[in-house]
């Protein structure tokens, strides 16, 4: 009850949770990147070779002591920022603007209490929750640091925090100024991923064009990676980081001033030139439109934008990997002969020697099967969260068998992630041949394709799991089933693990497919436990209280 | 009239948390049943019920002679229905929903569809997000009758209805019932069910304690009626009248407020020979009813008078 005791609390103690996950979430990411540089620096040469690669990926980052456990972990991170920027991004468009969606702005704002001290009270857990969320980073990097190595100090590790902090609350700051300008919280939150997207790139443009500093001075990503407290001979820039500070303040005080002024449900008013048309009321029916007419032709309308960016994400990243490999294979083929617990790595993930292209390239499409399974997570879901709050009462109100219902949203799920592989297995295709990288096509289409029933274990297990689970417990299993089978497969074999836990791993049964094709009793096996555990979750479906 | 809904004996419970318990009662073809009660007394978990969408734990429920659980899809071919809280894809339009619903009930006279739009006036082109709640009810309200249905099940329906579109509602159950079709209405407003229906069963804490004609239920009816004088007067001249049931006296004696069921004629005659400053009568909620009449014993015997 002690934190239901001011707006202030009480939004901090919604926080609690993603404050735990992400800080604690990100600085294991940041662990994980050093973790790797003892096995990447074991001679001189490799060091070398190492700064080298380091400097071919410039455009991501700047090349600084990257051969230091602190130096590599801010190398590697640098791209991630973009992950890291997810939480603020939508906590600042969903602070003010998603409680109007809900309508309970509305209800908050009647207690005898001014307009801008609620909205203040509410940035204040944000930037609150940012700088906890700091701490941990700070706190799990600084204990990893010690665990690998590394040079700086606990106080340098809380820098490196504090200035990830800052960044955020800009990030959060310029998503909840945009919402003050949008009717909802969703294209607040689009805009700004938009725009940080565009400062990102700006920020790499001076890494990779000579003399282009002063476009990059127009982000504030660049100002952020002006210190990088985890390289104590680099240190931070304090008038960079006063700079962030002061930007969040003038978005967050400006957004905070705007919404004092407008009403609430509203949005500030545009110039009559930037302004939509005004929309005119109808009466129409949208007659002829094919995603209405059934619960499957539904699912795929609502899956198909989400499916399309998942779509360019996977493909993307295939591309990406077979244009990049032959050169990738080159510059990593003097830190390869003298790294032999990496090659280890690479052939344990990829199943091949990681001397040749289609073995490193198979153990880079690894991560193919883990985003479309991350895809269906989030359409898993969409199902539980539909049932859980109601939005399927009136669906089955109507003369539809729930089994029909239940097997018309799998279908369309079903049907995106054979979409989605297709698509890839064509640009990656594509991209082969622009490449001159001789690849066995039959394999490609075994690795592209053999996502499906993995993609379809992870959709069976999660409707039969949402059966009883509640939708957080839903995706939270399915999370912890992904990280848990790409634990198991990408660590497991280095740890020795007996090839009984191996295979409980999803990946097992999806092999080595660029190099030796798919084996059809792993995928009979895959689909036989889907269906099982679909059967199981339409059973389950068929004859539980719905929404209680 | 053959009964069209048959509840006999139905038990649900949430856990720890009271579902309803051993409730019976029957429509007929053709009338239009008020299914009344407070806020939590168990009218929803009956509906759904019925829908189907939740099982009961004993009992049983038949729609047409059908079984609620186990036919039924042929139940929802015969059913319109108003969920009590309605959720739809908040990124539809009206439109498209209207659309959906009518291609999962295997297409509708559109003809009909439009007409019921232009009755509500509902602007079809807007998201369900960005709907009011009151047009939010219209969207469900339009889907459950679009199809002719030869019952309506409808959970607190007019919620969120301005007077105008609830007096289009009151209209449209009156040709529902003119056309012979039935209509089941949950409600938690006495005035309400009094309007439109011709039956009503009164739900409390998972149990019925009263099925009977509006009349019937009418006459539980209390009201209260606050007299403001010039002067003082002696409260004891209403004690004793023909519907009084309470009397207090307020402000000095000044004021008088009397607890009454029934007529007030009485009561008027005996307050003019008194200089009245004010006369106000307010009908209690449907909760205060409860607390007064179902409390303790009271509902027990109560429901001993209930009227199949």
């Amino acid at each position: 009850m002690w934190w239901l005791r001011s707006v202030f609390l009480k939004t901090l103690r919604d926080y609690r949770v993603a404050i735990l996950g992400w800080g604690i979430g990100m600085g294991l990411v940041l662990v994980a990147t050093m973790a790797s540089v003892a096995t990447l620096t074991t001679t001189q040469q490799a060091r070398e070779q190492l700064v080298s690669l380091a400097a071919q990926f410039s455009w991501n980052a700047d090349v600084v002591a990257v051969d230091t456990v602190g130096g590599y972990a801010t190398f590697k991170i640098g791209i991630f920022i973009f992950l890291i920027a997810v939480w603020p991004l939508l906590a600042g468009s969903r602070m003010l603007r998603g409680e109007e969606d809900r309508g309970s702005l509305d209800v908050l704002l009647s207690v005898p209490r001014p307009r801008v001290r609620v909205a203040l009270e509410k940035l204040a857990a944000i930037w609150t929750a940012l700088l906890a969320m700091g701490v941990l980073i700070g706190l799990v990097a600084f204990a990893g640091g010690q665990k690998f190595g590394a040079t700086f100090s606990i106080g340098d590790a809380l820098l490196f925090g504090l200035n990830l902090a800052l960044v955020c609350a800009l990030i959060g700051g310029l998503a909840l100024l945009i919402s003050q300008f949008t009717q909802e919280q969703g294209p607040a939150a689009g805009w700004t991923g938009g725009l940080l997207l565009v400062f990102i790139v700006l920020d790499m443009v001076h890494r990779v064009v000579p003399n282009t500093e002063w476009i990059s001075r127009l982000s504030p990503i660049y100002y952020y990676n002006l210190s990088k407290p985890l390289v104590p001979s680099y240190g931070v820039n304090v008038g960079a980081m006063l700079l962030l500070l002061a930007l969040a303040l003038i978005l967050s005080g400006s957004s905070v001033w705007l919404f004092a002024r407008r009403d609430i449900g509203g949005t500030v008013p545009l110039p009559r030139w930037l302004r939509l048309p005004e929309r005119t009321a109808s009466q129409a029916l949208p007659v002829g439109d094919w995603s209405l007419r059934s619960v499957y032709a539904r699912s795929l309308g609502m899956i198909a934008v989400p499916a399309m960016w998942w779509t360019l994400l996977i493909s993307g990243w295939a591309v990406w990997v077979v244009v990049v490999v032959q050169q990738l294979q080159a510059k990593l083929s003097a830190l390869l002969a003298s790294s032999p617990a990496f090659i280890n790595v690479i052939k344990n993930i990829g199943g091949g020697d990681a001397t040749l292209s289609t073995g490193l390239l198979s153990a880079m499409l690894f991560f193919l099967p883990l985003f479309l399974m991350a895809f269906v997570v989030t359409q898993v879901n969409g199902w539980s969260a539909d049932e859980q709050d109601g939005r399927l009462d009136l669906v089955l109100a109507a003369p539809q068998p729930r089994l029909q219902v239940l097997l018309g949203r799998f279908g369309a799920l079903a049907t995106a992630t054979i979409v989605i592989s297709l698509i890839t297995l064509l640009a990656t295709a594509a991209a082969a041949a622009y490449a001159g990288l001789n690849l066995d096509l039959g394999n490609l289409a075994a690795a592209t394709l053999g996502m499906v029933p993995l993609g379809l274990l992870v959709a069976g297990i999660g409707y039969m799991a949402a059966g009883w689970l509640r939708t957080a417990a839903d995706t939270g299993l399915l999370s912890f089933l992904l990280a848990a089978w790409f634990f198991i497969s990408f660590i497991g074999p280095e740890l020795k693990l007996p090839d009984a836990t191996l295979r409980l791993s999803a990946f097992y049964y999806y092999g080595t497919p660029l190099l030796h094709g798919l084996q059809l009793t792993s995928v009979m096996e895959v689909v036989a436990v889907a269906v099982i555990a679909l059967g199981i979750g339409a059973v389950r479906f068929a004859r539980k209280d719905i929404a209680v | 009239m053959a009964a069209i809904i048959e509840v006999q004996g139905l038990t649900k419970s949430y856990g720890r948390k009271r579902g309803i318990a051993d409730v019976s009662f029957s429509v007929d073809e053709g009338e239009v049943f008020g299914f009344l009660g407070p806020n939590g007394a168990g009218k929803t978990t009956t509906i759904r019920i019925l829908m189907a969408l939740i099982r009961a734990g004993s009992g049983t429920a038949r729609v047409a002679g059908l079984d609620c659980w186990h036919q039924s899809v042929d139940i929802k071919k015969l059913v319109g229905y108003v969920p009590g809280e309605p959720a739809l894809d908040p990124n539809l339009t009206g439109g498209q929903i209207l659309e959906f619903f009518a291609h999962l009930r295997g297409g509708v006279d559109q003809a009909y569809l439009k007409q019921l739009i232009e009755r509500f006036d509902l602007d079809t082109s807007r998201k369900f997000r960005q709907y009011s709640t009151g047009n939010k009810r219209k969207v469900v309200l339009i889907q459950a009758f679009m199809h002719r249905p030869r019952l309506l099940i409808l959970d607190e329906p007019t919620s969120g209805l301005d007077p105008l579109n609830q007096h289009e509602f009151d209209r449209m159950v009156k040709e529902v019932r003119d056309e012979g079709r039935t209509v089941c209405l949950s409600s938690h407003i006495l005035s309400e069910v009094e309007k439109t229906c011709t039956r009503v069963g009164i739900i409390r804490a998972g149990s019925i304690v009263r099925i009977g004609g509006v009349a019937e239920v009418t006459a539980i009816k209390r009201y209260e009626m606050t007299i403001t004088f010039g002067d003082a007067v002696p409260a004891d001249a209403f004690r004793t009248l023909e519907g009084v049931i309470e009397t207090e006296a307020l402000d000095n004696g000044h004021t008088v407020r009397l607890a009454m069921q029934g007529p007030a004629d009485a009561v008027i005659k005996a307050a003019a020979r008194y200089p009245v400053v004010s006369l106000t009568s307010h009908e209690p909620s449907l909760e205060d009813i409860f607390l007064r009449y179902y409390e303790g014993d009271a509902a027990a015997k109560e429901a001993e008078h209930v009227v199949a």
